[in-house]
Formats: structure tokens, sequence, C-alpha cells
């Protein structure tokens, strides 16, 4: 194994290997920062020109065009609301607000630390776990997965503060509107109201542009100045701040890793899960989760360190089965056979110094990612501070590309400029965008696997399957523990407040 | 200076006269594309591997036809269905044309979805770039070893499906065909989530394309027992094909269905496309098709060509739509199933 590792390395480290992923990761932030555009349409179109070339070459041009994007997706998200990708959705929760407070700097710092944090760790636990991964994808099926959905649900009550009740409608209109569409099950048409352009959905990405970029666009509108409050004038910390915030919470990062290698690991769980499913346990293991949501630093840590690690999660039913995981592993599949290398569980044994080269890329393009990142993060963090004039013409002209960009529907730009409205009107009456973000992502998510669940193993299956019930106990468990927390904390703080309330 | 002047005159005459020309000659049927941008909608991801042919193919099909660039514009949605209905729609001057399965198209018409505002027999088919035999495998360990095995099956056989693609519809009527009892669970999402469920046995078995499958065969976590094509497959001999096993009333729509995957990746135009731009694109793809460097570029990419020209995709859509109708029935009951 150690001369695989070493083998894998080697053929990384030849001058045509070394240029390609500097160019594909340079090539990656650029499409990553567009929102609309991801890692899969950046691969796709980088694929033709990858032929012909040494075979590490071609990997590092394609998967380091692909792991740049991640960032790139980060860095409109913290600094401007705009999530470039659905999966680096949850970065705006805390990024934002940091971005508000002159945190810029420091929140881009954090994020490409922990991205790189998350890439090298998900490569180490992946490499550790290759000799299990096959028996755990075999062993997980439907009904687990719905339990992870059900786990994510659980976020909900951190973004209710005020009003679970808001917190709880805003969640349910969030599931509603996942189901707008073509039913995944049935394929009914439900909620089209006979609209062709309604049977697919509302695409995600561009309910999240309307939702959240264009929302605040038009708060900025109406309040002038910046994105920044009022009394912040300069930055209030450096990117090295950031980097430091990363290391002081190594071990939520490393969590965090592990989390994202296994729900790149499994077929059947969209990496936007992942970035979600990452701030649910950074939130419900931290001592203060009411500090998330308005710039707890944890709050990009974590979804960061998930979303690098996934990708080489994301490599392991191609290694494991040869079936790729999703359409960026497609995309690798036939560079794969185009090399004459057959996808597959014998590329463990007879070609496990390409895995390893796969696993170097990783890590390398992490890093060259994160070095481009936090040179460029002081220039970068300036832009928030430009006057709503600037602003506003420019965030939104990116917005309404981006969501044509999406799938090429001039339908999907007035999508977005509904979703702007909704927005704005939700922020101004408190009810969490938040919580109806997570409501349309797993909506479908637990729709999906309750119907094959039931199907497959009766209507008891949570009491027949062992790991889904020991999944559902721990889920009742940790819905209880912040409220028996509030419980205990307005208990102590009961006598102190006397009559006041 | 007399002859001077009489010479320009003369030569802005010619001048004139050739201008005037240029357009005449340029009726033949090749020149009609000179200069111009050809919009070529593929109605599927970005990524996917009909996105992917369709790249491979826009600039040759530019160098055949004379046109400036073959433009690839992705509509995705509807399993193909939204973008098809935008090409419905298009101007017919040929300067529009689309790309994609056409099994699919012709299957979501048949079985009636409400997303279809198309009629898939009055495009203009202008050619096939690639079309890939299907086939029905089980789990490596399931106790099914062959199409007999499910045949003989005392309970359904038991189908993680994706939802309604030309799969779904094709195991449908090989079910009706071969009278074994078939159960579809709907739900899973994408390639390897129904993949995973038949190796670790939640489901039985799939059908899929031979491409996909060969690594998985070999590995031993896919048994294959049928071939949906005319013949069988030349590296699986032992595996039947549907038609051979196939009597009676079931022959008839199997044979549809056959001709229909047969058609799968393939060009076509709007209605009423004007004669001389077919004529043009039918050329200039059939021309691509044959071109050396087009076919090692797909061999490099890993991509399977097996072209066909466009008046033989014409011919093979009315036999279709005259042989299909008996699948309705099948199609319709088979969507009723997972309501």
């Amino acid at each position: 194994m150690f001369e695989a590792i070493v083998g894998g390395l080697t053929m990384l480290l030849t001058p045509q290997a070394m240029l390609f992923m500097l160019i594909g990761v340079i090539y990656g932030l650029m499409v990553g920062i567009l929102p609309g555009l991801g890692g899969i349409v950046a691969m796709a179109l980088l694929l033709p020109f990858a032929y012909g070339y040494e075979t590490a070459a071609m990997l590092a041009l394609l998967l380091g065009a692909h792991i740049a994007t991640i960032w790139g997706s980060s860095v409109t998200g913290i600094l401007f609301k705009v999530p470039g990708a659905a999966k680096s959705l949850a970065l705006i929760f805390d990024g934002y607000p940091l971005t508000q407070q002159g945190h810029a700097s420091r929140a881009l710092g954090a994020s490409a630390t922990a991205a790189l944090m998350g890439g090298i760790l998900g490569a180490i636990f992946l490499a550790v776990s290759i000799p299990i991964v096959r028996p755990i994808m075999l062993f997980l099926g439907p009904s687990e997965y719905l339990m992870m959905a059900l786990w994510g649900l659980t976020i909900i009550a951190t973004f209710s503060e005020g009003s679970l009740l808001k917190g709880l409608v805003a969640a349910c209109i969030g599931v509603l509107i996942a189901f707008i569409g073509m039913d995944p099950v049935t394929a009914t048409p439900r909620f089209t109201f006979g609209s062709i352009f309604l049977l697919d959905g509302i695409s995600f990405p561009v309910a999240m542009i309307g939702l959240f970029a264009v929302a605040e666009m038009m708060k900025l509108f109406v309040k002038g100045g910046s994105i920044l409050d009022r009394d912040v004038t300069e930055q209030r910390s450096t990117v090295l701040d950031g980097v430091k915030d990363a290391f002081r919470h190594w071990w939520l990062v490393a969590r965090s890793s592990l989390l994202g290698v296994w729900i790149g690991v499994l077929p059947g769980i969209g990496a936007s899960v992942g970035g979600i499913a990452a701030y649910a346990q950074a939130v419900q293991t931290s001592k203060t989760p009411e500090r998330f949501g308005k710039g707890a630093i944890e709050g990009v840590i974590a979804p960061d360190a998930t979303v690098g690690a996934n990708e080489g999660g994301g490599l392991m039913p191609t290694l494991a089965f040869g079936i790729p995981g999703g359409e960026s592993m497609a995309i690798l599949l036939i560079a794969f056979i185009s090399m004459g290398v057959t996808p597959g569980p014998q590329m463990l044994t007879s070609n496990l110094d390409l895995v390893f080269a796969m696993m170097w890329i990783i890590v390398l393009a992490n890093a060259l990612t994160t070095l481009i990142g936090l040179a460029a993060s002081p220039y970068l963090a300036r832009l928030p501070a430009m006057n709503a004039n600037i602003m506003v013409p420019l965030v939104l002209s990116v917005c309404f590309i981006g969501a044509f960009a999406t799938r090429g529907y001039i339908e999907d730009v007035v999508v977005a400029a509904i979703f702007g409205g909704i927005g704005y009107i939700m922020e101004k009456y408190n009810y969490s965008r938040a919580n109806l973000v997570i409501g349309m992502v797993l909506a479908e998510m637990i729709e999906r696997n309750l119907h094959i669940s039931l199907t497959l193993y009766g209507d008891s299956f949570i009491f027949t399957r062992p790991i889904t019930l020991m999944m559902f106990i721990f889920i009742i468990v940790t819905t209880a523990l912040p409220f028996y927390r509030n419980w205990r904390r307005n208990r102590a703080a009961a006598p102190a407040a006397g009559g006041g309330q | 200076m007399k002859t001077t002047w009489k010479t320009a005159l003369a030569g802005a005459l010619a001048l004139a006269v050739s201008a005037m020309l240029i357009p005449f000659e340029g009726q033949a049927a090749s020149d009609i594309y000179d200069g111009k941008v050809i919009t070529l909608i593929v109605p599927n991801s970005p990524g996917g591997r009909m996105t992917r042919y369709a790249r491979l193919y826009a600039p040759y099909i530019a160098k055949y036809s004379g046109a400036k660039e073959v433009r690839i514009v992705n509509k995705k949605g509807g399993g193909g269905v939204k973008g098809t209905n935008y090409l419905w729609v298009q101007k017919p001057d040929g300067m529009t044309i689309a790309f994609t399965s056409v099994p699919t198209l012709i299957l979501a018409q048949l079985s009636g979805s409400e997303a279809v505002q198309f009629d898939a027999t009055k495009f203009v088919y202008l050619g096939r770039a690639a079309t890939e035999p299907r086939v029905m495998v089980v789990g490596g360990t399931n106790a099914i070893k062959s199409i007999q095995d499910v045949q003989k099956l005392d309970r359904p056989f038991i189908n993680p499906s994706q939802g309604t693609d030309e799969d779904f519809y094709t195991l449908a009527v090989l079910a009706d065909a071969l009278d074994f009892k078939l159960k579809i669970v709907t739900g899973y999402e994408g390639q390897a989530d129904t993949g995973v469920a038949i190796i670790k046995g939640d489901g039985d078995g799939l059908l899929t394309s031979w491409a996909y499958t060969i690594p998985l065969i070999q590995n031993g976590d896919m048994r294959p027992i049928l071939t949906i094509w005319h013949e069988r497959h030349p590296d699986y001999p032992d595996v039947p094909s549907a038609l051979e096993l196939v009597k009676g009333d079931g022959k008839e729509s199997v044979q549809a269905i056959v001709n229909m995957l047969a058609m799968h990746r393939g060009f076509f135009g709007p209605p009423d496309m004007d004669p001389k731009a077919t004529a043009a694109l039918r050329d200039a793809i059939s021309r691509a098709a044959a071109d050396p460097e087009l076919q090692a570029e797909g061999k490099k990419q890993g991509l399977i060509l097996l072209p066909s020209d466009g008046e033989t995709e014409q011919a093979r859509i009315v036999q279709i739509t005259n042989a299909s109708q008996g699948l309705v029935p099948v199609l319709k009951a088979a969507l009723a199933s997972i309501k």
C-alpha cells in the first residue's frame, strides 16, 4: 500500500501534470464563482481537451477544476449571499453575517482552510476505509437514508429563534415548493397548474439565488449604503484569523470531514444535503448553539470541511463497483475507460497507484485552491464595501444570468425574481429562509426513501431493521436535547429575571 | 482617362453581376448554411453522455454543412420532453435542430404523458449518431440465473427504477410479452442507486446499456440474462435475445420496442423542415459520421458510434408508429401500476 501511495504521488510530479492542475484550478475557481455553473459543467467542457495527455495530467486537469469550483462557490455565498452551487448553500447562514460585521477576510480564510483540511482528512479517511467501504455501502439502504434526512430536519429548531411556529411554517412552505413538479414516485404532476415549465419543479439553485441574493439586493436597495453594517468602516479581522479559527476547531473539522466522506460514498444522498447535515451537526454539538445564524465561524468551517471531503467519498461508488456516484464521476469514468482502465473493484488491486494518484490530486488541488484563495481573500473581502448603486445592478445581473444559465430557460429568471420577493417578505416578517431551504432539500429525499422503504420492507420497517431503529432513537434524543437545554436554561434564568417577563 | 473610367465601370459591373450570381449558385443544398449558426438543442444535462455525443458531432456537422458554428444549447427537463417541446414550435428553416434519445420521446407520447406537446412521428429525422443494445441484468448473488427463472418465479420480479424512462416502459412490455409478474419500485435516484439496490438484493434486476454493465458483469456483481436487441451480443453469445424468446402476440410489441431502441441517439428537426436544409443536414451528418477523425475522437472518448442516415431513420419512424399502437394499453397499464 505504501508503494502505491508513493507511486501515486510520483505519477503526479511531472511538469505536465502540475501545469494541468494549475490550469484546472484557476479555471475551476472562475467557473465556481459564477452562480448556476458548477463542477459538472466545468469538467464536461474540459473533457474534450484532456485527451492525448499523460493519465495523471488528464485527471489533474479534470479533478483539479472540479475541486476548485467548490471553493469558488463558497466565495460568492460568503460575500454576497449568492450560493454558487447547491452544496455550498449552508455557508451563507453564517458566512454572510460575518461579512456584514466586517469579518469577510476571516470568513474566507476559515472557509478555504477548512476546505483544504476537509479535502486532506477526507482523502486519509478514504484511504484507510477502502476495505470497509463496499460492505458498508451494501449494508445501508433507503430506510437508513430516510433516517439521515429526518435527522437533517431537526435543524429547523435552530433557525426558529423567536417562534417555533414561524420556523415550522417556513419549513412547510419549503416542503410544498419541493412538491411542485412531477412526483418522483408515481410520475403524477403536482401543483403545476397545467404548466409544462413547472413539470420539472422549481430548480433548487434558482430558488436559492432568488431567496437569498435577489432578496438581499432588494433589501440593500431599500436601505442604501453597502452590505456591511453601518458602523463597520474597515475589516475587523484578517485572513490569518480565519486560518487560525479552522485549526482551533480541528475536532469540528475532523467530524465534518468524516460526515462529508460518507455522504459522498452513499449513493442516493445529494451533496446539497451534505452541507446542511454538516451545519446541523455543528449546531447540535456546539455549547452555544444560539450564536449560529448570526455569524458563528463554526457555521462556515463545518460545511466547507464536509464539502471538501465529499469529493473523495464521491469516488467510492466508482471504485468499489464501477458505478458512477454522480454526473461528475460519470465523466471521470469515461476518462478511465479512454485510458484503458476498467473502473471497478479491480482498480483497488491492479491500479491502486492510480487510485492514490486521485487522492493526491484531491489533496494537492485543494492546497492550490486554498493558496490562491488565501492570497486573493483580502482583495475579495473589499468587494462588499461597494456602494449599493454599483452593487445592486452588478449582483442582480450576475444572479439573473446565473438563473438563466442553470437550465437555459427564461422562466427561471422569473422564478428567481419571484423568490426574491418571497425572500424579502420572509426576512421582513422573521420567517426563516434557511428553514424553507431545509424543507425543500429534504422533502424529496424523505419522500423517495419513505416510499422505497415501505414498498420493500413493509409498514413496520423502522422496527424490523436494527440500524434504522438505532438511528431513529438517536434522532429522538438529539431532537429532545435542545428543548431540554432550553428548559434548563429558562429554569436557571427564571429566578434571575424575576417578574420582568 | 476615358479607358480607365470604362475599365472601372466594367469592373464594377462585373462585380455587381458576380455578387448577384453568388446567391443563385448558393442554392445548391450544401451552401444553405454558409456562414450561418445552427442551434442544436440537447434536452439533456450538459455533463451527460448525450451532450458529449452532440459536442463530438457539432464541429463536423459545421465542417460539412458550411455553417460557421453548430451551437449546442442544453434545455434539460422532463426526460428530454421539455427541450423537444421547444423544438416543436421552432421555425422550420433548418437553423434549429435537436439531438436526444428518440425512443424516450416516442414512449412518452405513446404513454399519454401530459408533458408532451409534440407528435414524434412528424419530426424530420436527420440521422442517428449511435445506438447501444440494452440488457436485462440481475444481481450477481441473486438466485435468478436466467430469464426462464424469472418466468418461473412465484412472486413478482422486483425492479428498482429511476422513474418513467425508456427502461421502465421496455421492461413493462417484456413482462407482458414473456409473461412474468413485475413490480417496479420507483423513487430511486440515479444509476448508482438502482445498481447498488440490485447488487445487495433489495431488487432483482434492471435494464441498462451493455457499455455500463460490462465492468459490473466482469466483477461478478451483475449477471446478464436477456439482450433487448435483434440478435445476441457477440461477447455474450449465451445470453438470449428477447426477440428469439417471444412468441405469438407479444412478438410485434417486442419488435416495435427493439426498433424504437435502435433509433436511440438521433438528430431531428421541426415538422415540415425546409427540404433543402433537410437534404443538406442529412448529407452533413452522414459525412460527419464517416469522417475518420470523428471516429478516432469518439473511440478516444469511449463513445460507441453506430450511425445511420436520415432517410433510414425516417422510414423506421413510420414502421414504429404503425406497429406501436398495440403497445399503448401495456404502457398505460405500467404507468397505472405505480400510481
